[in-house]
């Protein structure tokens, strides 16, 4: 890779991208950190409180709750979709002019609206009018997805999953893309075993892509709201109560204060897995 | 075994269409289904009564319309400001270069329910609630480090010498952009145009808390016909609405649709 000239004039290019970044990001966030010090009771009536709201949060048994339970969401994602999607593009790849249509197919649930794809998904298992919902009771399953919090887990899943395969599958396929022709014929030429031609030739080359997707993946499911809220509203029994659940209460209960100091600490919770991130891949680079 | 090798592919390709066309398939099927006795139309129907009372509910018809305005906005205002970032990050090392990349990342990662608050009392004061120009402003935040990401991809895959002729030719950099860089990357910006297209469409936090009053998006528009006895059927007919611009998007990347994410490691 041949090196870039440094020129800090380059900034001018970067100007209109950056005051779009501080109007819409960084101003707001400053915004939020000024709040999170304050019981807001109106606009005009505020106290300063300090880090008050912080040490109620972060001590509450609830939201220690919540936290393990968005964990434990954000790690049976991962553990379904990455290698679901991986799999998904490998076969993509060896499907010749088939593959577009793959990628269209995976594509699909990618542009439905967030809220629909609540009542979507509640339409499809309904016992009395949805296709599974129907084909599960002739086959004498019972699916409670009201009640039973194994149920309603199963169905999030699923559901996030036909949601986002799409953005696993199409990254994983762009990081194939680049395993040069070449590559395989000299493994097949060396009699490599399709497990190796996997691990010495795939996994490199799906590396940086699959950095990328674990993180956007984490960060999104970590903060689930509008579909998990649309399936049970985190019931039955706070069994699907997540952390963006949380914060949604509290904002409608106009908690200003403390609804802010959360986005806080959720904000800090995704900046430091981001960092994490960069300073591994970084560390990558290096090598 | 060569005869699994070869049905494993297809087998595999009609499982995924499987999974991904039912739920698709239910709300299609049920778009046509009259769920409520209509005028002139018994429960239990089939035909077009759903879509033809999508056409008659001005509320839902004005709604598809502002949500065209906003997203078109957003993905103008997008590209716009991430083509110059993107070919700065691609051609030139800078002081914070590397942060503002990081910047980017923790914007895009940043679920918008954490800043919804501050961005709409910000945005009354501005007067920017209730107008498209709020929007398309706030879905920037998610949408401009994707676009400068692929754009920035892109570029990169353009060799230097292309820059090098054009300005020894006399082109200035505004002309460099016209004539000769945007040419060169028009499938990425087809990319890059899709998935904020994408992104703002199907997004609902910002949508909902910056319309109050007016300018419904489309996504608020179906919000609001869930009632104590809902029009199921006229709901999923305005959730196939709702698909079928982001249908046409798809069609017309197909070809480059995965093209956008060659990463530089």
């Amino acid at each position: 890779m041949t090196t870039r000239p440094y020129r800090n004039a380059a900034w001018l290019l970067m100007l209109p991208a950056a005051l779009l970044m501080a109007v819409v990001g960084v101003v707001p966030l400053v915004a939020v950190f000024n709040y999170s010090l304050h019981d807001i009771f109106s606009l005009r009536d505020v106290l300063w409180v300090g880090a008050e709201w912080y040490g109620e949060i972060v001590t509450s048994p609830r939201f220690h709750a919540s936290l393990l339970r968005s964990l434990m969401f954000s790690a049976v994602v991962l553990a379904v979709q990455v290698p679901l999607g991986v799999g998904i593009a490998l076969v993509l790849r060896r499907t010749g002019r088939w593959a577009v249509l793959g990628l269209m197919l995976v594509a699909l649930p990618l542009v439905v609206p967030w809220n629909l794809i609540g009542p979507m998904w509640l339409g499809l298992v309904n016992a009395e009018t949805g296709l599974v919902g129907q084909a599960l009771g002739a086959l004498g399953i019972g699916f409670d997805w009201k009640f039973t919090a194994l149920h309603t887990w199963i169905l999030l899943v699923a559901m996030d999953t036909w949601h986002w395969i799409g953005l696993v599958v199409i990254l994983s396929y762009a990081g194939l893309s680049g395993v040069a022709p070449e590559a395989y014929r000299a493994a097949a030429i060396d009699g490599a075993s399709r497990l190796a031609v996997f691990r010495f030739i795939e996994v490199p080359r799906l590396a940086p892509a699959l950095g990328i997707v674990l993180l956007l993946r984490f960060v999104d499911s970590f903060m689930i709201y509008t579909e998990a809220f649309a399936i049970n509203a985190g019931g039955p029994d706070m069994a699907t109560h997540f952390l963006a659940i949380d914060l949604g209460e509290e904002i409608k209960a106009f908690n200003y204060g403390s609804a802010a100091a959360r986005s806080m600490v959720y904000f800090l919770i995704v900046i430091t897995v981001i960092w994490a991130f960069a300073r591994l891949r970084a560390a990558g680079g290096r090598e | 075994m060569r005869a699994l090798r070869a049905g494993l592919p297809a087998a595999v390709l009609m499982l995924l269409a499987l999974f991904i066309l039912l739920p698709l398939a239910q709300t299609f099927l049920l778009s046509f289904l009259a769920t409520l006795p209509h005028e002139g139309v018994e429960k239990g129907t089939w035909g077009l009564v759903n879509y033809r009372n999508v056409l008659a509910t001005p509320a839902l018809v004005a709604s598809i319309g502002n949500s065209a305005v906003y997203v078109t906005l957003n993905v103008a205002l997008c590209l716009g400001a991430a083509l110059p970032a993107a070919y700065a990050l691609s051609r030139y090392e800078f002081l914070g270069d590397r942060h503002f990349l990081f910047l980017l990342l923790a914007f895009r990662a940043t679920p918008p329910v954490v800043l919804s608050l501050p961005i709409f009392i910000l945005f009354s004061r501005f007067g920017l609630v209730n107008s498209p120009v709020g929007i398309a402003l706030v879905h920037c935040l998610f949408n401009l480090p994707i676009a400068i990401w692929i754009l920035e991809t892109f570029i990169s895959a353009v060799p230097r010498a292309l820059d090098e002729t054009a300005f020894l030719d006399g082109h200035s950099l505004c002309s460099f952009f016209l004539r000769h860089l945007i040419p060169a990357i028009a499938p990425g910006i087809g990319v890059a145009a899709f998935f904020c297209f994408l992104f703002s469409w199907v997004e609902v936090v910002f949508a909902r808390i910056l319309t109050v009053t007016a300018g419904k998006p489309i996504t608020m528009a179906i919000n609001a016909l869930f009632t104590f006895q809902t029009d199921v059927g006229l709901v999923m007919a305005m959730t196939v609405v709702s698909l079928l611009p982001g249908l046409g998007m798809i069609w017309f990347v197909r070809n480059h649709i995965a093209r956008g994410f060659a990463l530089r490691a």
